[in-house]
């Protein structure tokens, strides 16, 4: 992760970190910790203490209003064994093809194209293609509405080449709805994709592509030689911050099927808005949020472990 | 340089703030709302002189976004008949008023006035904790319970929440929505022939408009209430809907899942089959359908009378209420319901607001920007379309009153409903699956 640097330890770190036994409250320097104060009563208020909030109503039956009683895992119990949140979870995990695996996939040939050529007005591209990232998903999923729908564009382009039989109301088809729905997180993770990339593989320095040049390395030995290992980092980021779109989602979903038809495009987020909001089952809410918290950690996890930095100490790109 | 002590003592600081965090953990809930300071029942409208009593109130109100024209011109009238009450209104739109108006009411400063939602999901919670003030007295006093009828038991329940559709009555709105025939009249014509009034001669329309190259019935479904909403002229034209309203407000015993309402779906699903439905239903949102349907496409589109807004012309559509076959029930019930909080420290002011809103004086505000009143108007004024709304709304409140909505029934019946009919339209599940399905969403929601 780039995103946070660990708290600097001051000139005194040494003095710590000397061998001399010291008594446990010494052994460190607390000045340094003092200046994080704000910030971790800030974290604390405003994070630690709601997701303990909401383990703890996780484990009550509420209203949200009138009094709980507590049931101890029955909530836990109850999500586990509804098939709806299983299908709807089920759902999510496509969706990460789409929101993460699909854009880095595309990013990634993208980069490795651009790495050997020169593009003119990089920057302009960049932005452009970084648009979609930034924009109102409510915007996207109309204009995606607009784009899907029986009259869109879609359908008017596969007329206008002679493939009438595959037109269809894209997001309203039980079969399409899902995938139509993942193409849309793909067009608009695409760009924070491309653009973490693009910055990672500036930082490449250009005698790695002139080494492997001169060893004789095309452009497809070069990319997974160079490229692709310089980018780790940027990938990991890239992956943590898509996945995690990805099973949370719940704005397009809602803004263009509402997880319809029938059942088809229904997203865990979805059940938590409704137990909360409409059904008042908060502690149920709770327990899915919890569940759905849960499983982000395990497949985050999972991803950082398996795109650890498995030669810490060798040089960045680790060519030589 | 800090010393020692300084350090020690932020570190305790970092401690305590971390162990006042887990310690909010107690139990989540209070107990039920008792109304601290109740106010004898009225039997007359609240006067200026008795609201005067309170001395400077300012009176706050939670609405619906859409009742925006119709408050531009109530509060202004309010404010002058009681000229020691300012109105403070607040706006939201529909998801966010239902989503927070149960918090917002249980809260400290709650509002004096908000709008509700029937059903349990947000009336029947705020009754079950005890927000709001029964308004049996409020009701007679602005001569409402006539004006409502029947359909008034909508707007009842039980004083421990527990039953819908029975007890004092919780909410008053002033007017009527529900779920119509648009028909274009020109193509109608076209066709030989005039504005259906039986299930047979709508089923036979569409034939002929099929027949003749037209799209008999437009349909946005993408937000899966409106094949729900334009199943309902099916239904109520084949079980009575006297039923389909106890079913709806949980009387015990009843059932969903009898033959007619089989029917009524195989028929919808045959509707589909038949090719009487436009294609892509299913992603297109109900506006776009209803702003096609405007333009000229299709025959028929059958939707809630607010689509009158972008279905406006009279003289080229007409609108009627559903079949007469079962005497014009179709999906439908008042707007959004008025309630006065139980914590309300103007009560007074308050029941002098949600009565004014309902009053016979303000259908004539309402019907000047189009919505149906349900207290009589004077005239319909000239425009053929809001006259055919009016006439159908008196149509099905004479005749067999409206059949509420299916989503109501419990507090998981829409997505269980409207998912389930996507399903059955597609062929996908059979009309019996889905009807059992439904019937035991109802059971176990009034087992529970």
């Amino acid at each position: 992760m780039t995103t946070l640097s660990p708290p600097r330890p001051g000139p005194a770190r040494a003095a710590g970190s000397a061998p001399r036994r010291r008594p446990f409250l010494r052994r460190y320097d607390w000045d340094a910790y003092l200046y994080l104060v704000p910030a971790f009563a800030f974290y604390l208020v405003f994070l630690v203490r709601p997701v303990v909030e909401s383990i703890w109503i996780a484990l009550f039956d509420w209203d949200g209003i009138t009094a709980s009683e507590w049931v101890g895992f029955d909530n836990f119990a109850e999500v586990l064994a509804d098939p709806q949140i299983w299908q709807a979870t089920l759902h999510s995990l496509v969706f990460v093809v789409f929101y993460a695996l699909l854009p880095t996939a595309l990013a990634l040939v993208f980069v490795g194209a651009i790495a050997r050529i020169r593009v003119r007005g990089l920057a302009a591209f960049r932005a452009l293609l970084f648009v979609p990232y930034i924009l109102s998903t409510v915007v996207v999923a109309i204009s995606w509405r607009w784009i899907f729908a029986e009259t869109g564009p879609l359908n008017t382009a596969l007329r206008a080449i002679g493939l009438d039989g595959l037109t269809r109301t894209w997001l309203g088809d039980f079969t399409t709805a899902l995938p139509s729905v993942g193409i849309i997180g793909t067009w608009v993770m695409f760009g924070l994709a491309f653009v973490l990339f693009v910055s990672g593989l500036q930082n490449i320095p250009a005698e790695q592509f002139e080494a492997a040049r001169l060893d004789g390395a095309g452009p497809v030995r070069e990319f997974f030689a160079v490229t692709l290992p310089a980018l780790r980092g940027e990938i990991q980021v890239a992956l943590v911050l898509m996945i995690t779109a990805a099973l949370r989602n719940f704005d397009i979903v809602w803004n263009t099927t509402s997880g319809g038809p029938g059942t088809s495009t229904t997203v865990p987020s979805y059940f938590i808005y409704r137990e909360a909001f409409v059904t008042h089952q908060v502690g149920r809410a709770s327990a899915i949020a919890v569940v759905l918290t849960l499983l982000i950690f395990a497949i985050v996890g999972a991803v950082m472990w398996l795109t650890r930095d498995r030669d810490a100490a060798a040089p960045r790109g680790g060519t030589r | 340089m800090p010393t020692r002590r300084m350090r020690l003592t932020g570190a305790a600081a970092a401690v305590t703030a971390l162990a006042l965090g887990l310690a909010a953990c107690s139990a989540p809930g209070g107990s039920r709302t008792e109304p601290s300071a109740p106010v004898e029942k009225i039997t007359a409208p609240v006067t200026p002189e008795q609201v005067a009593e309170l001395g400077e109130v300012t009176l706050s109100v939670w609405a619906d976004q859409g009742e925006q024209d119709f408050m531009d011109q109530l509060v202004p009238a309010y404010e002058a008949e009681f000229p020691n009450v300012t109105v403070d209104i607040q706006f939201k739109s529909f998801n966010d008023l239902t989503a927070t108006v149960l918090n917002a009411m249980n809260s400290a400063d709650a509002p004096d006035v908000a709008q509700g939602n029937q059903g349990w999901a947000t009336d029947g919670a705020l009754v079950k904790a005890g927000l709001i003030r029964p308004l049996d007295d409020v009701a007679d006093a602005y001569d409402y319970r006539d004006a409502a009828g029947d359909a008034i038991t909508q707007l009842q329940w039980s004083e421990d929440g527990s039953a819908f559709g029975e007890g004092a009555v919780y909410g008053m709105s002033p007017d009527n929505q529900m779920v119509g025939l648009f028909s274009n009249r020109e193509k109608l014509a076209a066709l030989g022939l005039g504005t259906p009034t039986t299930l047979d001669e709508l089923e036979a329309a569409f034939a002929a408009a099929k027949a003749a190259g037209q799209t008999p019935l437009v349909l946005g479904n993408a937000d899966k209430a409106s094949a729900m909403q334009t199943f309902s002229i099916l239904q109520g034209a084949l079980t009575p809907a006297a039923d389909t309203r106890e079913w709806i407000t949980g009387a015990k015993g009843a059932d969903f899942a009898v033959d007619s309402n089989g029917e009524a779906l195989d028929r919808f699903a045959e509707w589909v089959a038949k090719g009487y439905v436009s294609a892509g239903y299913d992603g297109t949102s109900p506006d776009d359908a209803a702003a096609a349907f405007a333009s000229g496409e299709g025959v028929f589109f059958i939707g809630g009378n607010w689509y009158a807004g972008a279905i406006s012309d009279g003289a080229a559509f007409d609108f009627t209420p559903g079949l007469s076959d079962g005497d014009y029930a179709s999906s439908g019930s008042f707007g959004m319901p008025w309630h006065v909080s139980s914590k309300s420290d103007a009560t007074l002011a308050a029941i002098a607001f949600v009565g004014m809103v309902n009053s016979p004086e303000s259908a004539e505000l309402l019907a000047g920007i189009h919505r149906v009143p349900i207290q009589p108007v004077e005239a319909a004024g000239d425009d053929a379309m809001f006259a055919a709304l009016l006439d159908a709304s008196a149509t099905q409140l004479d005749g067999a009153g409206p059949l509420y909505w299916y989503g109501w029934a419990t507090d998981t019946m829409f997505d269980t409903f409207t998912g389930g009919l996507q399903e059955v339209l597609a062929g996908r599940e059979s009309a019996d699956a889905l009807l059992e399905r439904v019937q035991s969403d109802w059971v176990d929601f009034h087992t529970d």
